[in-house]
């Protein structure tokens, strides 16, 4: 009995400190965007998006990996898919945290275009090197017809309805089967899957065209969604292991989470690297053979300053990112015993949820500011800056919450620790290598 | 001539169960023996740890052959575009990571596929026409209804008498010697 009241007092301790850390980090972030749109700083909205962007993609990731195991109908996978059914419930606190944003766009008035500069058309560009605004760029003239606010938002609304309806769905026919123990479920769970494969994959493409990529709207590659699901797939897998191996350390899937399940995950994981460096190197490979300035200079200010055209800070990042992202985990994982060695396990998906996080901030941070007086017109964001500090407080803050709500999820009692009727779960539990 | 010659080859004994063939090849290898093998109709989970085999050494053959590809496809296009007829091609270098590599990557997975096709090859000592267990009378039935663990004459600790004592003491039916005919 007074161990019961144990774990009470821990896990409403544990989701105390979840509440104070998003309070804090949100309340920071929010402070930041407050003066950001008084002195017309983008740095703390490019912060935010940051911080939003990587909590995001790991959810993102685990719908699409429990969608695909369920089309798959794949036998090992219910003790896995469980916990992560948990986690699918931050979408609903993670569009919440996309709404500031949006609420800018629609009330900042002059401000509106301060992170999506073509919301304004009165925004700064740059044409060749001169200053004009946006609304007399022929590229964005071009792309009005999808770039506009009214259609943004609706994209935006769409977005985050098919990620939560999908959820809901997911979690609902899994989580009933706990207590019905009726198979339709499982048939119900397949078909949702199968409708919300194509419908979660538009959405999370034409999400990181809107969110990420309209960042520079000259700029365009249609690779960019693609890029976007294999580091959400990656990132989902790295926390997925973390969530299970600290299952098992408390002893909650001893036994259930066998040494066959992290071994097929940590080789998902493997899979993913390949295909995230498959990804990113060819997006950059076509870019550079057709050699497009509105396609070009996208690279160009993560690897120079355009001013002087030195090494810049971004071109170690850019280093970084294929050694790092790429090669290390690459080598390490084709190793067996780091696959089925926790402690090495986790070393390495820490290690990929970093660079996750660098990738991320890679792609969202570096952009053209415009200086009238520098030689092309603009300077590129530097690499440490103010979006940095903002963008910490954004992280600790939107992780908190997210992590708030699936630690809810998982304290609920809404749902055994493995899903224990359904009717491939036998099979599950004695998954062998 | 009529009569053939022949060796010993091995001991066999049949089990008619997974379950028997499974608990008697950890006392196989708990013996010592190291020169033996099992044959089921169907795979049994788990029965490569019971033997105590070790991890296959197979990826070693997949390493070494993608790195050689990988090395191979820089070798061509450095020998070919940058030294021996250097061409501009695009505008790009003649030499260059970047643009060559999906040579590098292709190269990479194609010999990757020749050292794992060839590694298992070759730690199979595959191909080969014939071989001795296929001269045990009811070796067919291993592949429907009889489980089989074969001890080889090769074997240090092989003794013609006390390894089919102890095969029968594991419950071993039809425990015999496999005979190889030579010429």
């Amino acid at each position: 009995m007074s161990d019961q009241s144990d774990k009470n007092i821990a896990k409403s301790n544990l989701s105390t400190k979840l509440v104070a850390g998003a309070v804090l980090g949100l309340g920071g972030g929010l402070v930041g965007l407050f003066q950001g749109l008084q002195s017309g700083d983008k740095a703390p909205f490019l912060g935010w998006l940051w911080g939003c962007s990587f909590w995001l993609s790991i959810a993102i990731g685990m719908l699409m990996l429990i969608m695909i195991f369920r089309v798959f109908n794949s036998k090992w996978s219910p003790v896995v898919r469980r916990q992560q059914e948990h986690g699918l419930s931050a979408f609903p606190w993670l569009a919440l945290c996309f709404l500031p944003l949006l609420l800018v766009a629609w009330f900042g008035k002059d401000q509106s275009g301060i992170l999506w500069s073509w919301i304004n058309p009165e925004s700064p560009t740059i044409e060749v090197s001169s200053q004009i605004s946006v609304g007399d760029d022929v590229l964005h003239q071009k792309k009005a017809g999808y770039l506009n606010l009214n259609f943004f938002t609706l994209r935006l609304i769409a977005y985050f309805a098919i990620f939560c309806g999908i959820s809901h769905w997911l979690r609902k026919s899994s989580f009933t089967q706990d207590k019905d123990g009726d198979p339709s479920w499982t048939k119900l769970g397949s078909k949702v899957s199968a409708i919300g494969i194509p419908a979660a994959a538009l959405s999370l493409t034409f999400g990181a065209f809107d969110l990420f990529m309209s960042l520079e709207y000259q700029w365009f590659s249609t690779m960019y969604g693609v890029w976007f699901f294999a580091s959400g797939i990656r990132a989902a897998l790295a926390v997925t292991i973390l969530i299970c191996l600290y299952l098992v350390s408390t002893g909650q899937l001893r036994g259930l989470f066998k040494q066959a399940h992290q071994y097929d995950l940590a080789c998902l994981s493997l899979a993913f690297t390949v295909f995230w460096a498959y990804i990113s190197f060819s997006q950059y490979f076509l870019i550079y053979s057709a050699n497009i300035p509105e396609e070009t200079f996208w690279y160009t200010i993560r690897e120079i300053d355009p001013n002087t055209g030195a090494l810049s800070g971004w071109f170690w990042v850019s280093m970084g990112l294929i050694f790092g992202h790429f090669f290390f985990p690459f080598l390490y994982l084709l190793f067996y015993r780091n696959k089925v060695d926790a402690p090495k396990l986790i070393f390495i998906v820490c290690w990929i949820l970093a660079f996750h996080l660098l990738d991320l901030y890679w792609n969202i941070i570096p952009g053209r500011e415009i200086i009238p007086g520098a030689l092309v017109g603009f300077e590129a964001r530097p690499v440490v800056g103010s979006h940095l500090l903002w963008g910490i407080f954004s992280l600790i803050g939107v992780g908190c919450l997210c992590a708030w709500a699936v630690v809810r999820s998982f304290q609920s009692g809404v749902a055994e620790i493995i899903p224990i009727r359904d009717p491939r779960i036998r099979e599950s539990i004695n998954h062998h290598e | 001539m009529s009569d053939t010659m022949d060796i010993k080859y091995a001991v066999s004994a049949t089990f008619s169960s997974a379950k028997d063939l499974f608990s008697a090849a950890g006392k196989v290898k708990e013996h010592g023996y190291t020169n033996w093998e099992c044959f089921t109709p169907m795979p049994v989970h788990g029965l490569d740890a019971q033997m105590g085999y070790p991890r296959s050494k197979v990826p070693r053959f997949t390493l070494a052959g993608g790195v050689t590809g990988f090395f191979t496809g820089m070798l061509i296009v450095w020998f070919m575009n940058e030294f021996d007829y250097p061409l501009i091609v695009g505008g790009k270098p003649y030499f260059s990571p970047i643009y060559p590599f999906p040579v590098f990557y292709e190269l990479t997975i194609l010999f990757a596929a020749f050292g794992t096709l060839f590694g298992m090859f070759f730690l199979n000592r595959l191909p080969r026409h014939n071989h001795p267990v296929f001269e045990h009378p009811d070796f067919g039935r291993t592949g429907d209804d009889k489980f089989m663990i074969v001890i080889e004459v090769d074997d240090p600790k092989f003794d013609d008498e006390q390894t089919q004592e102890f095969l029968t003491s594991l419950g071993g039916e039809s425990v015999q010697v496999i005979r190889e005919p030579i010429d």
